[in-house]
């Protein structure tokens, strides 16, 4: 004979189950739009910086002029997509949002090079999208500081300096010019990720925002729904304790989420070719681990809010600074003092760094012991709060 | 004199269903709060929070050289604000092994021989192992020690050289010299904040109007459906434009974001979202008559795309072709792209025409394919 509270568990999951299935388009809304979105999405966002159509004011028209121009657009960043000889122009063009940035060459630029001066690159940038603008003028600058340390070098060389300096790397006691070039060079490797693809780190980041979405507002609107229709007293009602209630609730959610994750899994290796170098089944308990707390924190929302609407709108309160306190968007490191706290505190960028370490760095669970521990923290801590103002609300 | 009478009747039950809506809002504290003083959170959580300038990433020095000079190294970069040396390993494996619980996000490498090979006047390499778990977080820690290596090295770009000829760039920044993110951020938010209030709230208020039954009710009055839809998207359109109206006042206030351009321009291009946007909650909700439902659905038609797909963060141009298809059917890809130029590089309705054109296209549709559909459900 099974105990009672594991019958009653099972039939509130039961009807819990067959409500949501009832309504077939809330099943292709919990299982089938999280993939085809993460589909979507992941295509979409690409961070790279490449091809920003340019504009060349080129008023030297001198062979030199032509030749730096040629290779300032060499790596790609920028592209031609206009040429004018009045900078009036250029700056319209930027204006109306057609090109992004305007290389400027004034006369007299061969001249100044062949007498060993400084010969000037202007570069105008369409600052609108601040990272695009610095990815550009960042090109181009170090284009031409790759210039002036080839002419340093040449010029080194040729003067076959006797002096022998000892590289010191305290540039202020080294006479600069006079050194032999020693060069320190520092070659990047990267690791997890080598090509730099945005895919690769947003897909983890949008699968956590998928199953956010997903579980928080379903959760929070559920419970609020059946406070509308009146038909949680009736339920109360029933000799079933209240803990059995919540859990029976909220089991389908978390093996929804699980089977979410899986097919967010496939779609990721592939549709993106996402490695999986981890065990997955650290990101199962991670995932576990998070659908509690964002399960918890529905709950937590239904129980202050009285109509569907105001569940709604607790959750997007919940979800939009969580989702940009996670990293997923932007990444965590240039985020102000003040707003570390909360980045302390928020499940979404726990879960992201598990799922991104499972996948793309290899993470084990010796690696990943803390952020999951943490994890499991917020969703317990969050689950009975939430159970035990439910329990308070409704006595 | 019958005509006039008319008029006056289509107004005072427009009104009456605009003040029937309004109540719920008044009643409803939260939505107030949402649509008012959730805009100017985000702002500032967004203005403060999204940022593309990364500070103390924590990286790993390997010094494997031991020596005066590589010890110079380690102090260079552990001086600098950007990078913060977070600890000194003996080996590469404990510095990866940092990177995997995200503890650090890059390690330098000193190899041995690095002092004598830079005594010999020869090139000595060191080696940067980046995580490229997050690409952008790479590309600048890239960067960022590749500046810092730079200025160590004897000949930087920047010292006087006499007699060497050298290229200089100087840089001009429009529209945002500072590169605030800000300045970025506000445009895409103004078009999230009122995708916001506008789908989601009428897919809210009408679909529960179907899930409760008063929507038949209201149908036995003798309020027409043009009405009845115009008098329900009245409040939210005026809420609408308090939003949009706060938000570009605490932008301007608090991070001093510029409305350069036209004003016309800016409200016709406001104007023209939201209505697109309000037909498209109505849509949505007429379509599916179930809150739950049209909340989903809502989020993942608005304001997921609107994120990702619409220029917000991720430019469009970077997108594979399809997708870029996509985006332009959006109505926010035009109106952020015209908020844009609009706000911050000071264009009107010259430049800005065809997104405003494409805007009115998608308002039109959605209202003629809304009503069409809602409609059908009366008879």
């Amino acid at each position: 004979m099974l105990p009672r509270w594991l019958i009653q568990l099972y039939s509130v999951a039961l009807k819990e189950i067959r409500h949501t299935v009832r309504d077939k388009r809330m099943v292709a809304i919990l299982v089938i739009a999280p993939a085809l979105q993460l589909g979507l999405f992941g295509l979409a966002v690409d961070f790279d910086v490449d091809r920003v159509p340019t504009v060349i004011v080129d008023h030297d028209r001198t062979e030199a002029s032509r030749q730096h121009v040629r290779q300032v657009l060499a790596d790609g960043t920028l592209v031609r997509r206009m040429t004018t000889d009045k900078v009036d122009d250029a700056l319209h063009a930027i204006d109306s949002g057609d090109i992004a940035v305007a290389l400027v060459i004034a006369a007299g630029f061969e001249r100044d090079l062949a007498r060993g001066r400084v010969a000037h690159l202007q570069v105008i940038v369409d600052g609108t999208d601040p990272n695009r603008g610095s990815i550009a003028a960042a090109s181009v600058a170090r284009y031409a500081r790759a210039q002036t340390r080839l002419s340093v070098q040449q010029m080194l060389r040729n003067q076959r300096t006797t002096t022998r300096i000892g590289p010191v790397l305290d540039t202020t006691t080294t006479p600069i010019a006079s050194a032999p070039f020693p060069d320190v060079v520092l070659l990047p490797r990267v690791l997890h990720n080598p090509r730099l693809k945005t895919s690769m780190y947003m897909v983890p980041g949008i699968t956590a925002l998928l199953l956010l979405v997903v579980t928080v507002v379903v959760t929070a609107m559920g419970l609020a729904r059946e406070r509308e229709t009146g038909t949680l007293e009736q339920v109360m009602v029933t000799p079933m304790s209240t803990i059995v209630l919540l859990v029976g609730k909220l089991l389908p959610y978390v093996f929804i989420g699980l089977f979410d994750f899986l097919l967010a899994m496939v779609v990721a290796t592939c549709l993106f070719d996402v490695p999986i170098r981890g065990p997955l089944s650290v990101a199962f308990i991670g995932t576990t681990a998070y659908v509690l707390c964002t399960l918890g924190i529905g709950l937590l929302i239904a129980t202050v809010s009285r109509t569907q609407q105001q569940a709604f709108i607790g959750g997007l309160l919940f979800m939009m600074p969580a989702l940009l306190l996670s990293g997923v968007m932007t990444p965590l490191w240039g985020i102000p003092d003040w707003l570390l706290p909360l980045t302390r505190i928020n499940p979404v960028r726990y879960y992201v760094e598990i799922v991104r370490g499972v996948l793309l760095r290899g993470s084990t669970l010796q690696d990943l012991g803390v952020h999951i521990a943490i994890l499991f923290a917020i969703g317990v801590t969050v689950l009975v709060f939430a159970a035990w103002r439910f329990k308070r609300s409704l006595a | 004199m019958s005509f006039w009478t008319s008029i006056v009747h289509v107004l005072l039950r427009v009104g009456a269903m605009a003040a029937k809506e309004a109540a719920h809002i008044r009643r409803d504290p939260q939505t107030l709060a949402m649509a008012l003083v959730m805009p100017v959170g985000l702002l500032l959580l967004f203005g403060y929070g999204v940022t593309f300038d990364l500070e103390h990433l924590p990286i790993v020095m390997v010094d494997q050289d031991h020596t005066a000079v590589s010890r110079g190294v380690v102090r260079n970069f552990a001086a600098s604000r950007e990078l913060i040396v977070s600890s000194e390993l003996e080996s590469v494996a404990a510095g990866e092994s940092l990177m995997r619980n995200c503890q650090a996000v890059a390690i330098v490498v000193i190899p041995e021989h690095f002092s004598r090979k830079l005594a010999r006047g020869e090139k000595a390499e060191m080696q940067l192992i980046v995580d490229g778990a997050d690409a952008s977080t790479a590309t600048q820690t890239i960067n960022k020690a590749d500046a810092i290596t730079n200025s160590a090295v004897p000949i930087p770009a920047a010292t006087p050289v006499a007699g060497v000829a050298r290229l200089i760039v100087d840089t001009w920044t429009l529209y945002n010299p500072a590169g605030r993110s800000a300045l970025l951020v506000v445009p895409g938010l103004i078009a999230l904040i009122l995708a916001m209030v506008c789908v989601l709230l009428t897919a809210l208020t009408v679909a529960r109007e179907w899930e409760r039954g008063s929507m038949e009710q209201l149908f036995t009055t003798p309020i027409r459906r043009g009405e009845l839809i115009l008098g329900k998207l009245l409040p939210y359109i005026a809420l609408g434009c308090m939003a949009v109206l706060l938000v570009l006042a605490v932008g301007a206030w608090v991070f001093e974001v510029p409305i350069r351009g036209s004003l016309p321009a800016l409200a016709t291009a406001s104007l023209l979202f939201l209505i697109g946007m309000l037909a498209q909650g109505l849509f949505v909700s007429v379509a599916t008559k179930n809150q739950m439902v049209a909340t989903e659905i809502g989020t993942m038609t608005s304001l997921l795309p609107i994120q990702l797909l619409a220029g917000f963060v991720f430019p469009v141009a970077n997108m594979p072709k399809p997708l870029q298809v996509i985006a332009q059917i959006m109505p926010a890809t035009h109106f952020i792209a015209s908020l844009r130029g609009i706000l911050l590089r000071g264009n009107g309705f010259a430049e800005q025409w065809p997104h405003m054109l494409a805007l009115l296209a998608f308002a039109f549709v959605m209202v003629l394919v809304s009503s069409a559909k809602f409609r059908r459900r009366l008879d």
